[in-house]
Order: C-alpha cells, then sequence, then structure tokens
C-alpha cells in the first residue's frame, strides 16, 4: 500500500493514492455530485470515466472546466464543486 | 528516415508499434493516459503483476507493453492528449498537450488507434449521478482502484457487460442484476464463427465463473428504463423493464441500487480522423467509423488507422490491425518490409467474429418509447426530448442538423459525443423518415479533438 496524498474539495481535507484521478479519489470517499448545470442547476458526477462525456467537469486551483476523471490529485491540490460554467 | 507517429496505446497501437519498429522505422507513441495499454489493458500506478485478477489476459498485455518499452527504436509519450489536428499538403500538424506545454508535430506518416468508448442511450434519468457507463465503472476499477457504489446494477447490451460484472464482483462489489437486453440464444446465427474463436468462449466463461461465484445470474430480454434519485439527490433505484424483441416495454419492476452501469456497446472515436479530414463511413451497426483500405490505409495517404477506430470488434481484432497498420506504416517511410498472407488471415478471422458480436447484439428501436418529454438528451446542453420535438413540429426542423442547431443538442463541450448517435435516430423516428449515412457522419463532425480550458493552455507555457 502506498501512502496518501492530501488534497482539498470544497475547502475539506481529503485522500488520495497516488496515480488515483481526482473524480475517482472523490468517489472512494462517497462524494458523488462533482458539478451542478448551467440551466437546471442539476447535479452531475462521473458518467464515463475516460475523458468523453465532460459531465465531471470542476474547478482545480482556480480553472474550471477540469475534467476529474482525468486529472491525477496531486499534493496540496485545491479542488472546488463547479457552478454553472464557471465563467 | 522519419518517424512514424502513432496515437492510442491500446492493443491497436502497441502491436503497430512493434511492428513498424520491428521493420526498422523509428516510432513515437502517444497516448493521453498516463500509462500503456488502453482500454482492454488499463492499469493503475500499483505493481501491475498484482492486478492481473482484474484481467482475463493481462499477460499479453505486459508483454507488449514491456516489449514496446525496451525497444529503443520507440519513444513513448504517455499523458499526451492531442486537442486539435489539421492536414494540407500531405503534412499533419498534431497540437499536443504534454508535460504541461503544447508541443506542435508536423509529420507526413501517421497511424491512428484511438479506440472506443461506451455507447449510451438516453432514458429517464440517466443523468443523476450514480449513473454510470460500464467502463466508467470498470475503468475506475482498473486504474485507480475504485468502487464506484456497493449495490450495482449491469445492464445494456453486449458481451463486455460481462467483465465489467466480474470485476466489480472480484473487487468487492455486488452486483445486483445483470441484464442483457438481447436473448442469449442470438449466439445460435453464428455458430462456426464461434467454434473458430474459441479463445473467445473460454474468455466469457472465465467471467461467467466469477460472476456466479458472485451469486448473480444474468437475465436476457431485460433492460433498465428508468432511474430515480432519493432525498439526497443520489441515485436510489432503477426500473427494471422485461422487453419484447424489438426493446418495447412488456412489464417492470423496480430495484433498489446505489450504482447503475448501463451500456449498449461502443462508438468508435473518430474525432482525430474526422479533424484530419480521413473518409468517415457508417458500419453495420449504424455507427461512425474510419474507412481502411487492405493495408489499414485510411483515404488520406500516410494515414494509417487501426484497432475499434475502423469499427468495433474487440482487443483481438484490433492487434491483428495494428500488425497491418505498423508495417503498412513503416513501408510508407521506406523499410523493406510487406504484409503477410498470415497477418490477413488472422485479421479475417478476427473480422468474422466482429460480425457476428454485431448480429448477436443489436439495440431496437423501441428503446425511444422509454423516453419522457422531459427526459435530457443532450446532457452539456440540457436539452430535452420535448426541446427537439419542438424544433421539428414548431419550428420545422427536417433533419438531426437542422434539430441540433435550434436547440444545441450536440453543440456543448462533448460535441455530441455521447448524444450524438441517439439523436440523429430520435429525430429520423420523430420524422418517420430513416436517417441518412450524411446525418450519422455530420453527428461526429468535432472542429476540436478535446476542449481544452483556457487557463491550461497559459498556464503551461
Ligand atoms: C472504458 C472501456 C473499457 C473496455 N474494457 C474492455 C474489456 O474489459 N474487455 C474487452 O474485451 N474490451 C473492452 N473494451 C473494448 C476495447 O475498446 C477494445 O477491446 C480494445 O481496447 C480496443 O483497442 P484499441 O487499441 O482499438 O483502442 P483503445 O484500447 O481504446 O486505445 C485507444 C487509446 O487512444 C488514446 N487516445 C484517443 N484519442 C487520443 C487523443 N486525441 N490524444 C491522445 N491519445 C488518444 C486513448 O487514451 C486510448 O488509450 C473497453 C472499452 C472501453 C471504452
Ligand atoms: S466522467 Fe466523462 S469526462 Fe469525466
Amino acid at each position: 500500500m502506498q501512502s496518501n496524498i492530501e488534497f482539498t474539495f470544497d475547502g475539506q481535507k481529503m485522500l488520495a493514492l497516488p496515480g488515483q484521478s481526482v473524480g475517482a479519489a472523490l468517489l472512494a470517499a462517497n462524494q458523488r455530485t462533482l458539478r451542478t448545470t448551467r440551466f437546471n442547476e442539476n447535479e452531475r458526477g462521473v458518467f464515463c470515466g475516460i475523458g468523453i462525456c465532460f459531465d465531471c467537469l470542476v474547478v482545480i486551483n482556480g480553472v474550471g472546466n477540469q475534467r476529474a476523471c482525468l486529472i491525477e490529485v496531486t499534493a496540496g491540490m485545491n479542488v472546488q464543486t463547479q457552478v454553472g460554467s464557471h465563467a | 528516415m522519419h518517424n512514424v507517429v502513432i496515437v492510442g496505446a491500446g492493443p491497436a497501437g502497441l502491436s503497430a508499434a512493434l511492428a513498424a519498429a520491428a521493420a526498422g522505422a523509428p516510432v513515437l507513441l502517444l497516448d493521453s493516459n498516463q500509462r500503456l495499454g488502453g482500454q482492454y489493458w488499463r492499469n493503475s500506478s500499483e505493481p501491475i503483476e498484482s492486478q492481473k485478477d482484474q484481467h482475463f489476459d493481462l499477460d499479453t498485455g505486459m508483454l507488449l507493453m514491456n516489449a514496446v518499452k525496451a525497444r529503443k527504436e520507440i519513444s513513448v509519450w504517455n499523458g499526451a492528449q492531442i486537442w486539435s489536428a489539421s492536414h494540407k499538403d500531405g503534412v499533419n500538424t498534431l497540437r499536443v498537450l504534454h508535460q504541461g506545454g503544447e508541443k506542435i508535430i508536423n509529420t507526413a506518416n501517421l497511424v491512428l488507434c484511438t479506440g472506443a468508448y461506451d455507447r449510451t442511450l438516453p432514458f429517464p434519468g440517466w443523468d443523476i449521478p450514480g449513473v454510470m457507463t460500464p467502463g466508467g465503472v470498470q475503468s475506475l476499477i482498473k486504474g485507480h482502484g475504485v468502487l464506484a457504489g456497493n449495490k450495482v446494477v449491469v445492464a445494456g447490451s453486449g458481451p463486455f457487460l460481462l467483465p465489467v460484472a466480474a470485476g466489480i464482483i472480484k473487487a468487492g462489489g455486488q452486483v445486483v442484476e445483470l441484464l442483457e437486453a438481447n436473448k442469449s440464444k442470438r449466439w445460435l446465427l453464428s455458430p462456426l464463427t464461434l467454434l473458430e474463436n474459441i479463445t473467445k468462449l473460454k474468455e466469457a466463461f472465465y467471467y461467467i465463473k466469477t460472476i456466479s461465484q458472485g451469486k448473480v445470474r444474468a437475465r436476457f430480454g431485460v433492460a433498465v428504463i428508468a432511474a430515480h434519485k432519493g432525498v439526497d439527490g443520489k441515485l436510489e433505484s432503477v426500473d427494471v423493464a422485461t422487453i419484447k424483441r424489438n426493446f418495447k416495454v412488456k412489464k417492470t419492476r423496480n430495484v433498489k441500487c446505489d450504482v447503475a452501469a448501463i451500456g449498449w456497446g461502443f462508438t468508435a472515436d473518430t474525432s482525430l480522423a474526422g479533424a484530419l479530414g480521413c473518409k468517415l463511413k457508417v458500419a453495420r451497426d449504424k455507427g461512425v467509423v474510419a474507412e481502411a483500405d487492405s493495408n489499414q490505409q485510411s483515404s488520406i495517404p500516410g494515414i494509417f488507422v487501426a484497432g475499434e477506430l475502423t469499427g468495433i470488434g474487440g482487443a483481438e481484432l484490433s492487434m491483428a490491425e495494428g500488425v497491418i497498420a505498423g508495417i503498412s506504416a513503416a513501408k510508407f517511410v521506406g523499410c523493406k518490409v510487406e504484409i503477410s498472407r498470415a497477418h490477413k488471415k488472422r485479421r479475417a478471422k478476427k473480422q468474422r467474429f466482429a460480425d457476428a458480436l454485431i448480429r448477436s447484439y443489436p439495440v431496437k428501436s423501441g428503446w425511444l418509447t422509454w423516453l419522457k418529454n422531459e427526459t435530457t438528451v443532450c446532457r452539456c446542453e440540457e436539452v430535452s426530448v420535448g426541446n427537439l420535438k419542438y424544433a421539428i413540429e414548431e419550428l420545422g426542423a427536417t433533419d438531426s442538423r437542422t434539430a441540433k442547431l435550434f436547440t444545441r443538442c450536440g453543440m456543448g463541450l462533448c460535441q455530441g459525443r455521447v448524444c450524438g448517435r441517439s439523436v440523429v435516430d430520435l429525430v429520423a423516428a420523430e420524422l418517420n423518415i430513416s436517417p441518412t449515412d450524411t446525418d450519422r457522419i455530420s453527428a461526429v463532425n468535432r472542429p476540436i479533438i478535446s476542449p481544452i480550458p483556457l487557463g491550461v493552455l497559459a498556464a503551461g507555457e
């Protein structure tokens, strides 16, 4: 077992294993909602898991529209729920 | 000698790289994944030997991946996403995001092995968190060691549902239902092909053994037709229906679950091939694929295509095509090498199996009756069935392209990868016409291969 990496999600401390994506680490912590949609404010999370659907969008270190299922967690990463299109 | 540039390091790309290198060509192999293996041999950062129980045949994968790493003629760029590409006067320009910056590759010679992704169908509630694709659930396990939930319903159609269900059970999860929409008898349509491809039968039995240990029995002629959320907004249950041969509902029951993995086979990822201008065509399963000649060359000389990109057929067909594409590419850059008859024979045998698959797991139009007016079709732009009907009935759209323009359906960030194929069928059904090949091909037209957030490019410079 490798050691855990610390990051935050909406200010809360989270743990990930090395090599895990943001989406996988959040699902492991039972955190399913990653964003809310622009018009109907519906909750969305990981759907395709391989970078195709763009439903898992989060804000990472201030940059929005990033796919949680693709991006590997790094130490100290600041991840936030994306609200709408994060204009 | 020029480099052979190969995009995609799955079964097709790995085979192509080894074949081209063996012929003496220097190879650059690119993949957006952090590790080699593609979808079939997706693996995590844990030691690879410890991951064998999530695979039927990781040994073959390890053999290819180790050989690729060992060959000095092959350079590998992992974590390299091609986000834009164009073709002009025989030169292909690829814009690649790699190691935090953008690199530009100009090459006359390319092998595209970009694979496929899960085909999905819209249904009421498919946008609730917890409804996922089978490939998504599997990639979380294989690539990240994470189970998406504890009580999983696996449903849809196709042999891929078996490894997904087996993988969930091996990872310690519970498969509460395993539902195949088609009848198992359909395999009797192709007895000779089954016997000829006996390793495929072995693979199926390997998964079925694990699945029976998980105390689930596959049900046939059954589908998930709706999903419901609980008070917490997350998936709580699905409606499971016994369906007729044409997929129309006979009888429904409700099943509690926290994840529903639902997929209907695969759709080829033609984004890169399309952006370069390679000719696309409609395959027998009505999916759009890249056209290839008998040497795996696309309509553009110097661009070769292999694997699921040229038609859905599984890892073994992808490998057989990859070898031929790699040899063809090496030949194109001046290596003295020929494609043998054995290579073509092997490809033909795997192709017969792929054809049998398509006959055995059709998606019948009755799925359209599962939809309601408020059902979301385009997840990105939040376009509903009702919005599309309005575009047709009130605004006068007479094909899917116009309906798209009126509603923005398929024009969000995924550029119609998820809904495009279904929208073509839905609009045609609404208009009472059959979709043309032009309708289907225009639905996969994507100017950008993968939209990159503004801040990412800027930060990398
Ligand atoms: C999620 C998923 C899981 C699957 N699991 C199984 C399974 O368990 N068993 C089975 O029999 N079949 C499985 N399949 C079917 C599978 O696609 C094939 O059997 C096999 O992997 C196809 O090989 P390929 O080489 O054609 O493509 P793939 O293995 O899909 O490889 C394509 C590669 O190209 C890369 N790529 C694509 N576009 C770009 C780009 N623009 N820039 C950089 N890189 C790019 C991708 O990252 C990927 O690694 C799965 C498919 C999917 C989508
Ligand atoms: S879950 Fe589909 S892009 Fe991340």
